[in-house]
C-alpha cells in the first residue's frame, strides 16, 4: 500500500509568556492510500496541533517547528513556501473542523462560499462553478441544492452545515482529508448520517482520512488504524482490533475501560483514571503517564520508554513490554 | 411508595415572535426518592428546559409539580425560597457556571450566605471544608480562583455548591459532556457515591446515551417537547419499543469494532423539525418509517404497554409484535 503521508519525529512547541509549551514531542506515523487513521487522546494531548501542522495552519509565532518532517507523497511540506502550500491546501489535502458554525462565513451565501473555493483552485466561469457547487451539495446529500445555494449558514441546521463543510473540503477531490472532531458538535442520529457520508465519499474518491476524535465509539466505527496520543507523544499505535482487543499501553487500557460498557453492572464503579495529564511547560523526563499509571515501575519515572513492537504494525511505548521487565500476565491479552 | 416529585402535564412555551416555541409540551412523570431519572434526547428536544422549569428557574406555561404533595408552582416567592433549598442544579459548562472573581470558598458558601445558614465565619468555613472534602477537593483549594482548576475539578466545585444546603433533589444538566472521557468517569463515580451517602435524587439530563444507561434507574426519551418512551433503563436499552428510541439507540457508536461492524443501523432521514408551531399529531411523524394517517391527525398519549414501560405511539403493538 502506497503511503500518502509520513510524519517523522515531528516536534512542535508554542512560545508563551510563561515559557515554552512542548505540545508535540516527537511523533512519527504514516497514512496509507484509502486508509482511515484515527488519532485519539484527551484535550491537550496534541492531536489537533498535529492535524493543523500538516496543513500548516498553526499561527507562527507563537508556534514553531522544533524538528521533524511531514512528507506528503514524498515531499516535505515543511520546506514548502506559503504559495506552494496554498496549492496543496484545499487541493490535495482538505480539512473539516469541529464547529461548522464558526468555520463558515455567516455573511456569505452557501453557494458563493463553495464557488469561491472552486474558482480559487480551478479555472471555471461563474456559471460553471455554480453548477459544480450544486453538484457538490448533491454529493453530500443536501436536499434541494438549487434552492439551498442561495441561503446563508444560519438557515442551515448543524448537520446540514457540516455537510456543507464536507462539500467544501471535497471540491478538489483531495487525496487526504483531515477531520478534526467532525461530529462532536452533532447529535447521534446526525452523527451517524455524517459518518456514513464520509465512508461513502472515501470509497468513491479513493481518499485517505485522518480522523481526530475522543469518541472511542466513532473510532471503532470508522478507522483502520488507531494512534493513541498522550501528553504530546504517541503512546501506542496499531490496527483498530489491536487497540481495542490487545491494548499494550496502560493508558490505552484505562481509556477503554473508562467508558461505560453496555454489560457493566450499575453497582460497579466506572474505572476512572485519577489525576490529570502533566503540564507540558515542564514535560516529564520519563513516561508522561507515570503519575496516573497503576503499573508504574521505578524506571518509568526518569527514563522515557522506547517503542516496543507487538507485531506487524502494533507498537506501544511502555517499559512493561521490555524483554527484561517482569512479565505481566494479563497485559495485552484483555478484551476481545 | 409516594414519589418525591410528580410532574403533571408540564408545559413551557416561549414567544419567539414568529410563533410559539413549544419547548416542553405536556410531559408527566414521577421521580422516586433516591432514584436517578435519566432524561435523554437530541439538542432542541426540550430536555434542559424541562429540567429548568422543574426547579422553577423558568415559570411554567401550564402544569403542576408536586413536591411532598405541594404544588411548587403555586407558592409565593417567600415560600418558594424555603422550598428551593431542596432543589439544586449542576450545570453543563464548568467554565461558565463559576464566577471567575470569587474564590472557591465564596462560591461554595454562596447558597449558605443567601439562606443565612451560618452564623459565624468559623462555621461557614467549617461547612465549606466539609463540602470540599465530600467532593474530593482539599483545604488548600478553598482560597483559589476557578481559573486555577481543571474542568473536572471545577465540576467538583459546582457539585460542592449544589450540596451546600443539603438538597433532596438535584438536576444534573449535562454535567459531564464538557469533560474528557477519563475525567467523566471520575465525576460520574463521585455523583454515584454522593447519592449513596446522602440519599440524593437526581434528574440526569444528557445526550450521551451510554452514560445515561449506566447511571440511571429509569430513563425517559424526549423528542420535540414530548416524552416518547419511559422505562427502566435496562428495559429501555434492551427492548426499545418506540421507533424513535430504536433509531436513537442504534445510532450510538459502540466502542467495540467487531460489534460495530456487524450492527444494523436504523438511519433517520433529515433533521429534527422546528419546535416553533409544531403541527398536530405525533411529533416524530415526518421521520418515522411506519407513519400512517392517524399519526398525522392525533397526538399519541404516553401509555403503559408493559409493566413500567410507557410508550407514546399509535402503532406500538403492530411494530413490536414479537415482544408485545
Amino acid at each position: 500500500m502506497g503511503k500518502v503521508l509520513e510524519v517523522k519525529d515531528l516536534k512542535i512547541s508554542f512560545k508563551t509568556f510563561f515559557g515554552e509549551v512542548e505540545a508535540v514531542r516527537g511523533i512519527s506515523f504514516d497514512v496509507g492510500k484509502r486508509e482511515t487513521v484515527a488519532i485519539v487522546g484527551e484535550s491537550g494531548c496534541g492531536k489537533s496541533v498535529t492535524a493543523n501542522s500538516i496543513m500548516q495552519l498553526l499561527p507562527m509565532p507563537p508556534a514553531f517547528f522544533k524538528g521533524g518532517e511531514i512528507l506528503f507523497n514524498g515531499e516535505n511540506l515543511l520546506d514548502k513556501t506559503e504559495k506552494e502550500m496554498k496549492e496543496i491546501r484545499g487541493n490535495q489535502i482538505s480539512m473539516v473542523f469541529q464547529d461548522p458554525m464558526t468555520s463558515l462565513n455567516p455573511t456569505m451565501k452557501i453557494g458563493d462560499q463553495i464557488v469561491e473555493g472552486l474558482r480559487e483552485h480551478r479555472k471555471l466561469t461563474q456559471k460553471e462553478a455554480e453548477q459544480k457547487a450544486i453538484e457538490m451539495l448533491d454529493l453530500v446529500a443536501v436536499p434541494q441544492p438549487e434552492k439551498r445555494i442561495h441561503q446563508y449558514p444560519h438557515e442551515f441546521s448543524g448537520g446540514m452545515r457540516q455537510r456543507v463543510m464536507i462539500a467544501l473540503a471535497m471540491v478538489s477531490t483531495p487525496q487526504l482529508l483531515i477531520a478534526d472532531e467532525p461530529t462532536t458538535a452533532l447529535d447521534v442520529t446526525v452523527q451517524a448520517q455524517i459518518l456514513e457520508l464520509m465512508k461513502t465519499l472515501q470509497d468513491r474518491l479513493d481518499m485517505s482520512i485522518i480522523l481526530i476524535t475522543h469518541d472511542l465509539g466513532v473510532v471503532a466505527d470508522m478507522s483502520d488504524r488507531v494512534i493513541v496520543m498522550y501528553a504530546g507523544q504517541i503512546v501506542e499505535q496499531g490496527t483498530v482490533d489491536d487497540i481495542f482487543y490487545r491494548p499494550g499501553h496502560p493508558y490505552t487500557r484505562r481509556l477503554l475501560a473508562s467508558v461505560p460498557h453496555p454489560n457493566l453492572s450499575k453497582d460497579e464503579p466506572l474505572q476512572a483514571i485519577e489525576g490529570s495529564p502533566p503540564d507540558l511547560y515542564v514535560p516529564p523526563k520519563g513516561c508522561a503517564f507515570y503519575d496516573r499509571c497503576d503499573r508504574a515501575m521505578k524506571i518509568c519515572k526518569d527514563h522515557m520508554p522506547e517503542f516496543i513492537s507487538h507485531g506487524d504494525s502494533h507498537c506501544s511505548r511502555c517499559w512493561l513490554h521490555h524483554p527484561m521487565a517482569k512479565q505481566v500476565q494479563d497485559l495485552g491479552k484483555e478484551g476481545a | 411508595m409516594n414519589p418525591l416529585i410528580s410532574v403533571r402535564n408540564l408545559k413551557k412555551h416561549f414567544d419567539v415572535g414568529e410563533g410559539m416555541l413549544k419547548a416542553v409540551d405536556g410531559i408527566s412523570f414521577d421521580i422516586h426518592e433516591g432514584e436517578t431519572f435519566g432524561l435523554v434526547g437530541e439538542s432542541g428536544c426540550g430536555k434542559s428546559t424541562a429540567g429548568r422549569t422543574m426547579i422553577r428557574l423558568y415559570e411554567p406555561t401550564e402544569g403542576e409539580l408536586l413536591f411532598n404533595g405541594q404544588n411548587v408552582y403555586e407558592l409565593s416567592s417567600r415560600e418558594m425560597k424555603e422550598v428551593r433549598k431542596n432543589f439544586q442544579m449542576i450545570f453543563q459548562d464548568p467554565y461558565a457556571c463559576l464566577n471567575p472573581r470569587m474564590t472557591v470558598e465564596d462560591i461554595v458558601a454562596e447558597p449558605l450566605d443567601i439562606h443565612k445558614i451560618c452564623h459565624s465565619k468559623k462555621e461557614r468555613r467549617k461547612r465549606v471544608m466539609e463540602l470540599l472534602e465530600l467532593v474530593g477537593l482539599g483545604k488548600e483549594h478553598a482560597m483559589r480562583f476557578p481559573h486555577e482548576f481543571s474542568g473536572g475539578q471545577r465540576q467538583r466545585v459546582g457539585i460542592a455548591r449544589a450540596l451546600a444546603l443539603n438538597p433532596k433533589f438535584i438536576v444534573c444538566d449535562e454535567p459531564i459532556s464538557a469533560l474528557d472521557v477519563s475525567i467523566q468517569a471520575q465525576v460520574v463515580n463521585l455523583l454515584k457515591d454522593l447519592q449513596a451517602k446522602l440519599g440524593l435524587t437526581y434528574l440526569f439530563i444528557a445526550h450521551d446515551l451510554s452514560m445515561v444507561r449506566y447511571i440511571s434507574d429509569r430513563v425517559a426519551v424526549m423528542y420535540l417537547g414530548h416524552i416518547m418512551e419511559l422505562a427502566d433503563s435496562e428495559e429501555l436499552y434492551n427492548t426499545p419499543l418506540h421507533p424513535y428510541t430504536k433509531a436513537l439507540l442504534s445510532a450510538i457508536p459502540i466502542p467495540n469494532p467487531k460489534e460495530q461492524r456487524n450492527r444494523h443501523r436504523i438511519m433517520l432521514e433529515g433533521d429534527v423539525p422546528s419546535p416553533i408551531n409544531p403541527p398536530q399529531g405525533c411529533r416524530f411523524v415526518d421521520r418515522c418509517m411506519y407513519a400512517t394517517d392517524i399519526c398525522r391527525q392525533k397526538t399519541p398519549r404516553l401509555e403503559e404497554v408493559k409493566t413500567g414501560h410507557h410508550v407514546a405511539c399509535h402503532l406500538v403493538k403492530e411494530i413490536n409484535k414479537e415482544v408485545l
